[in-house]
């Protein structure tokens, strides 16, 4: 029946005020099957506001938000969701973290704990599913937080910051490995960052975000070639978007605030 | 967890010099300055008392401990679940709260007389006091615990569609264990105290602390002092008991991996 496929998901004026403050303006966006969409903007712009809403932890004042066309306003356990915080749980092995969707539902199999092992494995973590996240780097915490969002088999993944609190090295080799995740599970990604160049290097299409109220400021499509490596960035058509990205970001916000 | 960062041999060895140390001043002193027997009896006459009267000093150990330990659990489960009780509900919190603090105030002395009165002579009353002892500390740190949950922790918990049960299951409660042995190492020795202060109200049950007033009360001070020294181990015995089962409970706390032991060890 409709003559575009259906989007895998949309937003349809969606917006959230907290008292008088309208947090996020009436937001509508369209995102395709497999695509890797990073947001951009400064924070208190709603885009935390815009995940939670998505992932169904917190009710739209209006709007609806819907998956593969259904409709999934204010319901949990629809998407994965990731944030800066890893949020292990420290009384769990890495494996059992990893699992934690499926122990949240009740006890996990033996095939869903060995799922887990293979996941580790192939995202080279094999060596330390026994042992408690105190004893991993943060890089490796991070991954066992990406880990626990993949097993949960949803095809959308919501990462809010998840790299924003790991140092540059470690999050370059993150950004290299997230890629390399995506390209493999072939899933849909939604990525916010505080970080031009992740975005830009990361994405399909770049969401750009203002605040006062927080709104869609624009979205621009990233046609860098993939695989990408570290010449993109000196790439003309990289140095064109973070520009325009800036423009947007610092133009904007000389005329409401001096931060 | 500092006790665990040195061997084995230093945890044992430094306090049991220290324990010597003061045994031998006691000693001395004793010795030195010539102290009559009814005024302060040497280490050597407490022990002697010791061996002499064993068997009534076992017997009254037992007793005290007992009522340590029952009393203990109760504390700690009834302290367990007020909290959760209260963190539930605001309404709950709120009406309990101020009668809380306000049982704090009324001298745990002045309650056990009370006790005595509506409870009578036996174990009932002992109980209660100590598990009076521990219930305050219990409920204020597994409270504190559960309302310091990280709110985005509890956020994630319910996206990948954690139900409440099972969010208070298997992210809340684990997040009360470390403030909860707080709780209980803190009160362990003062609970022992609580249990002898209920035998004095009413001191039929034939415990350390009856042990201890009888002694006390014929002027038997090798009696007197081996009734403390009992208390002490049995103060001991209390702390050390909460340490092993909080060794046991929470493996993450010094240990890099799971025990092999462990259910959740994966074997390949
Ligand atoms: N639970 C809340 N209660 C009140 N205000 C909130 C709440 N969550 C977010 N806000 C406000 O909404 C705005 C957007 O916040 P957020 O979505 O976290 O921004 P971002 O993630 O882009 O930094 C901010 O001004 C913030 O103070
Ligand atoms: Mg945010």
């Amino acid at each position: 029946m409709p003559e575009t496929p259906i989007p895998k998901l949309k937003l349809s004026g969606v917006s959230r005020s907290f008292d008088e403050n309208l947090a996020l303006a009436p937001t509508d966006i369209e995102i395709s099957e497999g695509e890797f969409i990073c947001v951009v903007g400064p924070s208190g712009c709603g885009k935390s506001t815009m995940f939670n809403i998505i992932a169904g932890v917190l009710q739209p004042s209006a709007g609806r938000v819907a998956l593969d066309g259904r409709d999934i306003t204010g319901k949990a356990g629809e998407v994965g969701y990731m944030l800066q915080k890893d949020l292990l749980l420290p009384w769990r092995t890495v494996l059992d973290n990893i699992c934690l969707g499926a122990i949240l539902h009740g006890r996990t199999t033996r095939k869903q704990r060995a799922e887990g092992v293979a996941l580790a494995n192939r995202y080279g973590l094999g060596d330390f599913i026994n042992h408690y996240p105190a004893a991993l780097s943060g890089g490796m915490r991070q991954r066992v937080a990406l880990m626990r969002t993949l097993a949960m088999h949803r095809d959308v993944l919501l990462l809010d910051e998840p790299f924003g609190a790991l140092d540059s090295m470690t999050r370059m080799a993150m950004q290299k490995w997230l890629l390399s995740v995506w390209a493999a599970e072939k899933r849909t990604v939604v990525f916010v960052t505080h970080d031009i160049d992740e975005a830009i290097f990361l994405a399909d299409r770049v969401v750009v975000m203002s605040p006062r109220p927080g709104r869609i400021r624009d979205i621009l499509p990233v046609t860098l070639p993939r695989p990408r490596g570290r010449d993109v960035y000196t790439s003309k058509e990289f140095l064109h978007l973070k520009d325009q990205i800036m423009t947007y970001i610092y133009d904007d916000g000389e005329a409401t605030d001096a931060a | 967890m500092q006790l665990d960062k040195q061997p084995v041999w230093k945890t044992i060895l430094y306090p049991l010099i220290a324990f010597l140390l003061v045994i031998g001043i006691w000693w001395v002193s004793v010795i030195a300055y010539d102290i009559p027997r009814y005024v302060m009896p040497s280490p050597g006459d407490v022990w002697a008392h010791i061996l002499d009267d064993h068997v009534a000093l076992w017997i009254g150990f037992r007793v005290t401990f007992k009522e340590f330990i029952i009393g203990f659990v109760l504390g700690a489960f009834s302290g367990f679940a007020m909290a959760v009780a209260m963190d539930a509900s605001k309404t709950v919190r709120g009406v309990l709260y101020p009668i809380l603090i306000f049982s704090q105030a009324v001298p745990i002395i002045a309650i056990s007389a009370a006790l005595t009165i509506w409870l009578g002579f036996g174990l009932a009353p002992k109980l209660v006091i100590v598990a009076l002892v521990v219930f305050f500390p219990v409920v204020v740190n597994v409270l504190d615990g559960l309302r310091s949950v990280d709110a985005d922790l509890l956020r994630l918990a319910r996206s990948m569609g954690g139900n409440t049960w099972s969010i208070f299951r298997h992210v809340k409660m684990p997040a009360t264990l470390t403030p909860l042995f707080s709780a209980l190492k803190l009160s362990a020795t003062f609970s022992v105290t609580g249990a002898v202060i209920a035998e004095w109200s009413a001191s039929t049950s034939g415990g350390i602390g009856a042990y201890l007033m009888q002694a006390n009360s014929r002027l038997n001070t090798s009696g007197t002092f081996a009734a403390i020294a009992y208390l002490a181990l049995l103060g001991l015995v209390a702390f050390v008991l909460v340490i092993a089962v909080e060794h046991l409970l929470t493996p993450w706390r010094h240990k890099p991996t799971v025990p092999r032991w462990s259910s959740r060890f994966w074997r390949n």
